[in-house]
């Protein structure tokens, strides 16, 4: 199951998707990392905790994507988060 | 208590060190206006600066005061610090931003010595941004920089330009986008999550209204010319 860090805020900055931390996530995080609409649909699907199949089911029921392309953007998408170090 | 004026906002500050006194020195108000609030430095505010940055104590309650002032504008005067350098040409601002040690301070230098006096700098550093009326102003604040370049300076925001360094000069129109995330990262971050949500009001704002460039830049007069001549749409005299 991945989870995201408490404090961590989805937001539309000038037409497009970024993520901010908050109160006690922001003495660890102070970047901030910007989506695009994929990204931030991702996004909301995992904030209420999801896994990398969960990611691409929910990818290929909003989208008209193919498995592989979504499966590759979630990994993508995952890689991300991963490397901003915001999963629990 | 002393008044300051900074930002167009009067407030009262009580400091212990000589130093904060002097760095603010320009910026006392000696006017009838009420102070909108009291920034008040204590030790644990000073021990907090600590955590971030190994500065003598002087130095520390300085930037304390910094903070708390930034604070007030954000939550009650739609601003927030801009870590950029300002420079003011014909009373209107032009603020080139980067990651520290890209070259702002050299670019703006470089303008100066191209326009003489008829180049005002406003804030080397850390000026101050604040959306009023639907404009932004850019004003001077006491924490300039190393080199000390500005004063107690108001100007209407013209451009925002983000620098990196570059062989050959070049300069174009820059998305937002791109412009996002360098903005956002030369604020000062609020922690309380309203803060933030103004933060990045005032982030949006700050990038849907402005004319933003993006210059490639070496340390050279050619580098000059070229943004002044793009942003300002004048020529060289």
């Amino acid at each position: 199951m991945l989870k995201l860090k408490e404090g961590l805020i989805l937001r539309e900055v000038a037409g497009s998707y970024v993520v901010v931390a908050v109160g006690k996530a922001a003495a660890e995080f102070n970047a901030m990392i910007t989506l695009n609409e994929t990204g931030a649909f991702l996004w909301k699907a995992l904030e209420k905790g999801a896994t990398e199949e969960s990611l691409t089911e929910a990818l290929l029921d909003e989208y008209e994507v193919d498995r592989k392309t979504a499966s590759a953007d979630v990994k993508d998408f995952i890689e991300k988060i991963k490397e901003a170090k915001i999963l629990k | 208590m002393k008044k300051y004026k900074i930002a167009d906002i009067v407030f009262e500050a009580e400091t212990k060190y000589a130093y904060t006194g002097k760095l603010c020195e320009e910026f006392v108000y000696t006017g009838e206006e009420k102070p909108a609030f009291s920034a008040v430095i204590t030790d644990s505010d000073v021990e907090r600066e600590r955590k971030g940055l190994n500065a003598p104590e002087p130095l520390l309650e300085s930037i304390a005061l910094q903070r708390k002032f930034c604070e007030y504008v954000l939550k009650n005067g739609n601003g927030t610090i801009f870590h950029s350098s300002a420079v003011a040409y014909k009373g209107e601002a032009y603020l080139f931003t980067a990651p520290s040690g890209t070259g702002k301070s050299t670019h703006t230098r470089l303008w100066k010595e191209m326009l003489g006096d008829k180049l005002t700098y406003i804030d080397d550093d850390k000026p101050i941004i604040r959306y009023i009326d639907g404009e932004f102003y850019v004003y001077g604040t006491p924490w300039n920089g190393k080199h000390r370049l500005g004063g107690n300076v108001k100007a209407k925001l013209k451009c925002v330009c983000k620098i990196y360094q570059a062989k050959e000069n070049s300069i174009t129109k820059a998305e937002i986008p791109e412009m996002i995330g360098v903005v956002f990262n030369q604020t000062l971050r609020p922690e309380q999550a309203e803060d933030m949500e103004k933060l990045l009001s005032l982030t949006d704002k700050l990038l849907t209204k402005s004319n933003l460039y993006a210059l490639g830049c070496n340390i050279s007069r050619e580098a000059a010319e070229l943004s002044f001549k793009t942003m300002t749409g004048e020529k060289i005299c």
